[in-house]
């Protein structure tokens, strides 16, 4: 469904290049949830981004068959002197909501349960507040494949099980490649899983295996 | 690069992915430009109002004896004025666009142009309301300031507005990837004032010297502009729409393909 051949990747800056992400090779099965593991700047969030179309690839080629998200994050996605509302009516917009704007608009209040602050400037939100605007407004709209870049990290006990619940709602339906580095949901929410170690991504058929070679890396380097 | 939404399976094509991020964009650009700031409606007037009166109250003090041929000093200095607005917002709007709309660029939709192009729009729509206006109030107050051939002078205003796109265009992209760009554009804007011929009439200069102020693609618009609005009006010599579109189009073009170029190092700033 995701087929990514011969990727290379690397931003230029003024200490010279190097390649953050080298000869990656992988293809994302319909249907099957990932999650993304290696250690702080191995590449995942770029990884992430090149397969969201936010980027280009340096090398090589992504091909999409499908409906992709953009990366639900922290970060990204939300014009910090504009409400909630205004943003969700944005995205809404940009994805071709026309008369479904307001549908959308009630299904992510309902969703982010942020009370009057729907209607606040986006830079007085908490970060958890943020993540789950962003969750909830993914949610609104129906992707074959959901990016989550530690989306769910900072929400409360409530929301993480509220979110967890509605990916397992999509299953079937929807699949997800997810970057988190709490395992317990990774092995929850991900069937497969890829690790990436300097530049290279290795899949792993089981996310169990994925995680054991990631906690391999990190042991090895403390001895 | 499909999406589509709730069941809807059909791809959407390029063209209707861009109207929509331009619908959207241009309704949260209208809003933030006319809403956001305290009286952002009321300074859109006042704004050059304030400017007129200054610069009327400092003519009449210092000469009256500069006339200009074929006009009343009022309303040729509203009109340059009101086109030389119309080509510096234009170039200064796109300057921060970019910028503002980084955020939004996390939808694979939007690219860097797209903020530009519908600034410039929104720019260009709020000044031709502020021109009628200014030019309804002069009539109320007996100024002379209808224009005798108004084909023209739209078409002049057309221009530039053009003008002031291909501008927005090359600035934001520069100013964006080299910031001291966008300081040294917002230092030129006020000696362009002057030397755009805004206040004092090109006229009266030396013809060494307005031989290098001719240069200036905003002189040959405000000129026909002007001449648009005042039948008898003796334009500067030397003043040609064709160099001025020839410019244009040259800004227009630069602009769109610096864009093109650099849209990849824009988003990933």
């Amino acid at each position: 469904m995701i087929e990514i051949r011969n990727l290379y990747k690397r931003y230029h800056n003024h200490h010279g290049s190097d390649w953050v992400l080298k000869d990656v090779n992988l293809s994302f099965p319909r249907g099957v949830s990932v999650g993304l593991l290696g250690r702080n700047g191995a590449g995942k969030s770029t990884l992430l981004r090149l397969i969201a179309g936010m980027d280009s690839p340096g090398r090589g080629e992504i091909e999409r068959n499908c409906r992709v998200s953009w990366p639900i994050g922290l970060s990204s996605g939300f014009q910090s002197s504009m409400t909630g509302r205004q943003n969700v009516k944005f995205v809404a917009r940009i994805h071709g909501g026309g008369f479904d704007v307001q549908r959308i608009i009630d299904f992510v209040e309902a969703f982010a349960e942020i009370g009057k602050a729907f209607d606040e400037p986006i830079k007085t939100y908490s970060s958890g507040m943020r993540s789950r605007l962003n969750f909830g407004l993914s949610l609104a709209f129906d992707f074959d494949v959901y990016l989550s870049d530690e989306a769910t990290s900072v929400g409360d006990r409530a929301f993480k099980a509220k979110a967890t619940q509605a990916f397992k709602d999509k299953v079937g339906k929807a699949s997800l490649i997810m970057v988190s580095h709490s395992e317990g949901i990774l092995k929850d929410l991900c069937q497969a899983g890829v690790y990436l170690r300097r530049g290279q991504a290795v899949w792993y058929d089981d996310i169990n295996d994925a995680i054991a070679a990631y906690h391999e890396e990190t042991t090895g380097q403390k001895a | 690069m499909s999406e589509t939404i709730n069941g809807a399976t059909s791809a959407r094509s390029p063209w209707q992915v861009t109207r929509s991020v331009w619908y959207a964009m241009f309704m949260r650009e209208a809003i933030s430009r006319t809403m956001a700031d305290r009286l952002g409606w009321f300074w859109m007037v006042a704004e050059p109002a304030a400017f007129v009166l200054i610069m009327v109250a400092i003519r009449s003090v210092i000469s009256g004896d500069r006339l200009i041929v074929g006009a009343d000093f009022i309303p040729w200095m509203i009109v340059g004025m009101m086109g030389f607005f119309m080509v510096r917002e234009g170039m200064m709007r796109g300057l921060g666009a970019v910028d503002a709309n980084r955020a939004l660029f996390a939808y694979r939709q939007v690219q860097p142009v797209d903020p530009v192009l519908v600034r410039c729009f929104l720019e260009g729509m709020l000044r031709t309301f502020i021109f009628l206006l200014f030019i309804l109030g002069g009539l109320l107050l007996g100024l002379d300031i209808a224009p005798d051939n108004a084909i023209r002078a739209m078409l002049v205003w057309g221009s530039l507005w053009c003008l002031g796109l291909g501008l927005g265009l090359v600035v934001s992209v520069l100013g964006s990837l080299v910031p001291e760009v966008g300081k040294v554009v917002r230092m030129l804007s006020l000696p362009l004032l002057i030397l755009s011929g805004v206040i004092f009439p090109l006229n009266h200069l030396p013809h060494d010297l307005l031989e290098y102020l001719m240069y200036n693609p905003i002189v040959h618009g405000l000129e026909t502009l002007r001449l648009g609005f005042f039948e008898g009006y003796k334009v500067v010599h030397g003043t040609s729409m064709t160099y001025f579109w020839l410019f244009t189009l040259g800004v227009i073009a630069l602009g769109l393909l610096l864009h093109v170029r650099f849209a990849q190092r824009l988003k990933a700033k």
